[in-house]
Parts: C-alpha cells; sequence; structure tokens
C-alpha cells in the first residue's frame, strides 16, 4: 500500500505527504483513505504520499521523532507542517495546509 | 490482558534513593507501573530521573526516559547538575526520547500511543532496556481532549508494559487539590499497582516536601507522609525507619576540655554519647563547645563543628581570646566548620545536610550549636522529629555529640528546652546567671549524666584570657558564693593556710 517518493526530487508544486502507521490499527486505516481522499480532491495531478509503517520501521519513527499514530507530514511546499490523528477534520487539514476551505457548495 | 501466570510475591527493583526504598519496602514493582504525582515543582522528573540513574548505575538496569513536557536535552542536563555522569550513561544504559508535542502541531481526529508503543519497544529491545519513564504522560493525553480516550491510552499503556514485563514510572501532575488528586485522571492510582504523591507545603514560610506512598498492590509500605528534600546529589528521603542495629557501647570516657568539669563528671563523658548544654543567650554555650571542640582535636580527632546563625570566623576568633586556638586544627583539616543560616532550609533540609557532612567527613565528635536553632523553621513538632534523628544518626555512628540548645525565659530553674531534647540527652550540663550581692556570674551545674556519679554541686564558670575553668565551691549560709564574695573567701582560705604553715 505504499507510493513511495524521493523527497528530494518532487515535482515542481506537488504536494508532498510522509503518513505514519500503525500497521492495520483502525485510526491509521482511516487516516489512509482520508488523506487518499483529500489529496484526491483537492490536488489530483500533483501529490506524493509516502507511507512508513511504524510496526515495520519503528527505529526510523522515532529517528523522525514521530511517536503517536496516526501522523501525517507535510513536507512540501514548505513550510513543513505536522499533523496527527485520524485525518477525519477535514476543515482543520485544508487550515493547516492553508487551503480554502469549503470551495465547493 | 496478558495471560501470564501472576507471581506469587511482588518482584521488585531498588530505586537506590536513600529513604525510599524504605518507604517502599524494597522499592518499585518489576513489570509494573509505578505512578509518581505532584503539583507543579514537587519533584517527579528528578525522582524518575533518579530512579533511572541510579538503577543503571547500581544493578546495571537499562531504561528508557520519555520526555512529554520537557526538553529532553534539558532533562538529561538537570541530571549533570546532581553529579549523575549522563553522558557516560547515554553511551549505552539511558536513553532519551524528546517526545515534547511541538505546539504548532495540528490535530485532526483520534490518535493513539500504538505508534509510541511500538517504537519504545524496538529501542527497548536494541537496547535491552528494562526500565521505563513516561514524565508528564498528563501532556501528552491532554491533546486528546477527550476523557474516555485518555482512560483508554493510559490502560494500553499500562497493559503494554505488563505484557512485556517492563518496569513502567509514570509521573503525572495533579490539580493543587489536596489531598485529593485530579478528577480528570482520578482513575490513574487506581490502575498503578505503585502509587507515589509528591507536595510541597510552606510552614513557618519554609517549603517543606513530601512523599507519601498512596498505594502498593501485593505490598506493604508505610502509610505516613514522609519528609524528603532535593539536594546537590539528588532526592533523599527522610526514611521513617528507625529500625538500626543497636551500636555497642563504650566504655571510654571523653573529655569535655574542661579538667574540672571532667572530674564532676567522674572523668568527662562516655564516647559515643551526647552532651547538652542549655543556658541563655550569651551563658558561654559556646565556649563550652569550644573546650570540648579543642579536646578532641588534641586527641587528634576528626570534629565537625555546626554553628547556626554565627560565623565561623567569628566563633575562632572569640575562643581565641580565652586561649582556645582551633585555626590550626581547621588549617590542618582536622576540624571542619559549617556555619549554616537557619532560615535558609527546612529543619529536614538542615538534617540532610548535616547528615551529609557526616557522611563525607567522618568525624568522631561533633558539635551542633545551638540544636534549638532548628525550632525556628519547620514548625516544632517536625524540627523535634529531626534533633531526635540528628542524635540517633550519631548514637548509631559511635559518635560523641555536644550540643547546645538555648533556653526560653529567664528562669534558671525551668528546666525545659524549645526542642525537648533533654529527654533524649545522655547528659544534661545547664549554664545560668546567678544573681547575687550586685553581680551576676555564671553559674554551672550537671542536671543528668547517664551512668555517671556526676557531682550534684553548683559551680562558678570562670572565663578568662588563660581559658575556662570552675571555680572551687565555697559555700555560706548555704549559698554557693561566687564572684567577689567567692574570691574574698578564696583568699581568706589561702592566707589561712599560708599562716597555718
Amino acid at each position: 500500500m505504499t507510493e513511495a517518493v524521493n523527497t528530494l526530487d518532487h515535482p515542481k508544486g506537488a504536494y508532498v505527504f510522509k503518513l505514519y502507521l500503525a500497521g492495520g490499527a483502525p485510526n491509521s486505516v482511516r487516516a489512509f483513505a482520508n488523506l487518499y481522499a483529500i489529496c484526491r480532491k483537492h490536488f489530483p495531478d500533483s501529490h506524493r504520499i509516502e507511507v512508513i509503517d511504524i510496526m515495520k520501521e519503528p527505529l526510523r519513527a522515532l529517528a523522525e521523532t514521530v511517536l503517536v499514530t496516526p501522523t501525517v507530514v507535510k513536507l512540501f511546499p514548505l513550510p513543513a507542517v505536522r499533523i496527527i490523528g485520524d485525518l477525519s477534520d477535514e476543515e482543520a487539514i485544508l487550515r493547516a495546509l492553508g487551503l480554502p476551505q469549503k470551495e465547493e457548495q | 490482558m496478558s495471560d501470564k501466570p501472576q507471581p506469587a510475591a511482588t518482584e521488585k527493583i531498588f530505586s537506590g534513593i536513600e529513604g525510599f526504598d524504605d518507604i517502599t519496602c524494597g522499592g518499585l514493582p518489576v513489570g509494573r507501573t509505578t505512578l509518581l504525582m505532584g503539583g507543579p515543582g514537587s519533584g517527579k522528573t528528578v525522582l524518575a530521573l533518579q530512579i533511572l540513574v541510579s538503577t543503571a548505575m547500581n544493578h546495571g538496569t537499562r531504561g528508557i526516559f520519555v520526555a512529554f513536557e520537557e526538553n529532553a536535552r534539558r532533562v538529561a542536563a538537570n541530571g549533570e547538575i546532581f553529579g549523575w555522569d549522563m553522558p557516560g550513561l547515554e553511551k549505552s544504559d539511558l536513553y532519551f526520547v524528546d517526545a515534547c508535542v511541538q505546539s504548532d502541531v495540528v490535530k485532526s481526529g483520534s490518535f493513539d500511543l500504538t505508534g509510541l508503543l511500538l517504537v519504545l519497544e524496538a529501542k527497548a529491545a536494541e537496547m535491552g532496556a528494562k526500565l521505563i519513564v513516561f514524565d508528564a504522560i498528563d501532556v501528552l493525553l491532554g491533546l486528546l481532549d477527550d476523557p474516555t480516550a485518555e482512560a483508554r491510552e493510559l490502560y494500553r499503556l499500562h497493559e503494554w508494559l505488563m505484557l512485556h514485563h517492563f518496569t513502567g514510572i509514570l509521573t503525572s501532575k495533579v490539580e493543587d487539590g489536596q489531598p485529593a488528586i485530579s478528577a480528570r485522571y482520578g482513575f490513574m492510582p487506581f490502575m498503578a499497582d505503585c502509587a507515589v504523591m509528591l507536595s510541597q507545603r510552606i510552614a513557618d514560610r519554609v517549603a517543606a516536601r513530601f512523599v507519601r506512598v498512596l498505594k502498593y498492590r501485593g505490598s506493604p509500605h508505610a502509610l505516613n507522609e514522609v519528609p524528603f528534600v532535593i539536594g546537590p546529589h539528588g532526592v533523599e528521603v527522610g526514611s521513617s525507619n528507625g529500625v538500626h542495629p543497636e551500636p555497642q557501647p563504650f566504655d571510654e570516657r571523653v573529655s569535655t576540655g574542661i579538667v574540672r568539669l571532667d572530674e564532676m563528671l567522674c572523668g568527662g563523658i562516655y564516647r559515643g554519647t551526647n552532651m547538652l548544654i542549655t543556658g541563655s543567650s550569651g551563658g558561654g554555650k559556646s565556649t563550652l563547645a569550644g573546650a570540648f571542640v579543642e579536646a578532641a582535636c588534641c586527641r587528634n580527632e576528626r570534629t565537625l563543628y555546626i554553628s547556626f546563625d554565627e560565623n565561623s570566623r567569628d566563633i575562632v576568633r572569640d575562643l581565641g581570646t580565652m586561649s582556645i586556638d582551633l585555626a590550626p586544627y581547621l588549617e590542618s583539616g582536622l576540624l571542619r566548620m559549617e556555619s549554616i543560616r537557619t532560615e535558609a532550609a527546612s529543619s529536614e533540609e538542615h538534617f540532610m545536610n548535616i547528615k551529609r557532612m557526616i557522611k563525607e567527613q567522618h568525624p568522631r565528635c561533633v558539635v551542633i550549636d545551638p540544636l534549638s536553632a532548628l525550632a525556628r523553621v519547620g514548625g516544632g513538632m517536625a524540627a523535634r522529629a529531626v534533633a531526635e534523628r540528628l542524635i540517633y544518626l550519631c548514637r548509631n555512628k559511635g559518635i560523641t555529640v555536644l550540643f547546645t540548645s538555648l533556653l526560653e525565659g529567664s528562669d534558671p530553674h525551668l528546666e525545659t528546652t524549645t526542642l525537648h531534647v533533654s529527654t533524649i540527652s545522655d547528659s544534661w550540663i545547664q549554664i545560668y546567671y546567678a544573681l547575687l550581692d550586685g553581680e551576676r556570674n555564671r553559674a554551672l551545674s550537671i542536671i543528668k549524666s547517664r551512668g555517671s556519679k556526676h557531682s550534684n554541686k553548683i559551680r562558678e564558670l570562670i572565663f578568662s584570657d588563660t581559658g575556662v575553668t570552675l571555680a572551687d565551691p565555697y559555700t555560706a549560709g548555704g549559698e554557693v558564693l561566687m564572684g567577689t564574695l567567692r574570691q574574698e573567701k578564696e583568699t581568706a582560705a589561702s592566707r589561712q593556710k599560708a599562716g597555718v604553715q
């Protein structure tokens, strides 16, 4: 379920995320689905998501100081933003990403 | 829930903190959760860190410190203040996880501790850690902003510790409520296997710290609140456990430094006992203490002189005017003089300080001048308990102690001391002013001296530039003669003697 990216050569203007999950924990699964839904909706052609399963790479998460799951880090565009939770509050995410909220309707 | 069989008796690990292992009857429960609760500045973080450090140093038990509130580097740096070798320990025995929640983190929906526990599990396996501290766990849980979720995560943590047989220490703030614990985390002590409450209170304008074991599943523990201090080497708990082997009594006599007083005491006081000198202000208590110190140093015995609120140099200078010269012993290091400001600390802290000095110097004789200074800080009951513990500490170490106590009030026959320590003194000498025929003269009498047929006479105490001594007793009409009257009688007696010859 990974869609790995090399964050160094990301396409210009693309949104790059790192999503830290804990295996198939319910809120991890929800976060995964929510992040994909948001990306498809708001920047369908310009996003990259790297998924890191803490169950498989715990020491990497430690090195990257990610301790609660789920956590998503927006790496690009700068500044980096860290969001914790299952991403069910879409408005909070859009605000954090600096996107206009509720564009449709 | 873990399906491991429950051990019959609670397995424990020594915290290595003096006094703390006494009140917990042997330390922390292994493979269980210990909760340290307290208000801000109550010493939770220091205590948790010290347990981690001392178990690593004493037993080689490796540990992880997860810092949720304070920067992990700063926590480690705090350890160095207490003289702990943090860089050395961090090479392999200790690991710090910085789990501070940055203020710019955005929260969207629910999260849990699964990730953290996975990370810790991997790190613990990698380094072989057995002890894990979660410092200020309430900060992270507070982010959940949902009491049910907070409780769920705490239980998750608790069960995870049990499953992996990790010994966990959780610290958590409590609202300043006393003795009640925060309603929000009210269930925490119920969940934990061992719950410890730290508190700080002001008594007589002096702050004092206390620790109490609220519960300890499957183990006895001290029920009472016990004072503790955070000293230069970390936490020291004033244990309530007073059971010590009785020291072997000495037959040797120790000089008081005044020949005639030794005669009155049938050769001095027994080694390893204590002597109390009471008197009003300016009565000469410190001078007698000085004579005792000089005699001890003359015998080449390490001596510790603790004075409250008086400068050591002043004491040495004043004693010098009476031919009691302590300067050479100070220089050689045989004598250590410490001047302590009474108001600077609680009586409990004073006790810990003095205890530490005794531990460092191993003196054979100790002077505490005046012990009654303790009564000024920390309230009567606390000060009395401290004074008693100080006396017992010295007795157990076979140290001969001279302590002075200021008498309140002017009635010299009202033989009460501020701390009521006269009951635990082995010898008790009273100095007072005798007002007779327009003169004020110092008088000395021995009120008690255990194991000695001491003199019952009241003697005049004479301070002169050649030293301290007691005058020969002269009585007339049932009164002890002092000052001019005594001198006249003395002159007459010596003339008579000369005339006879």
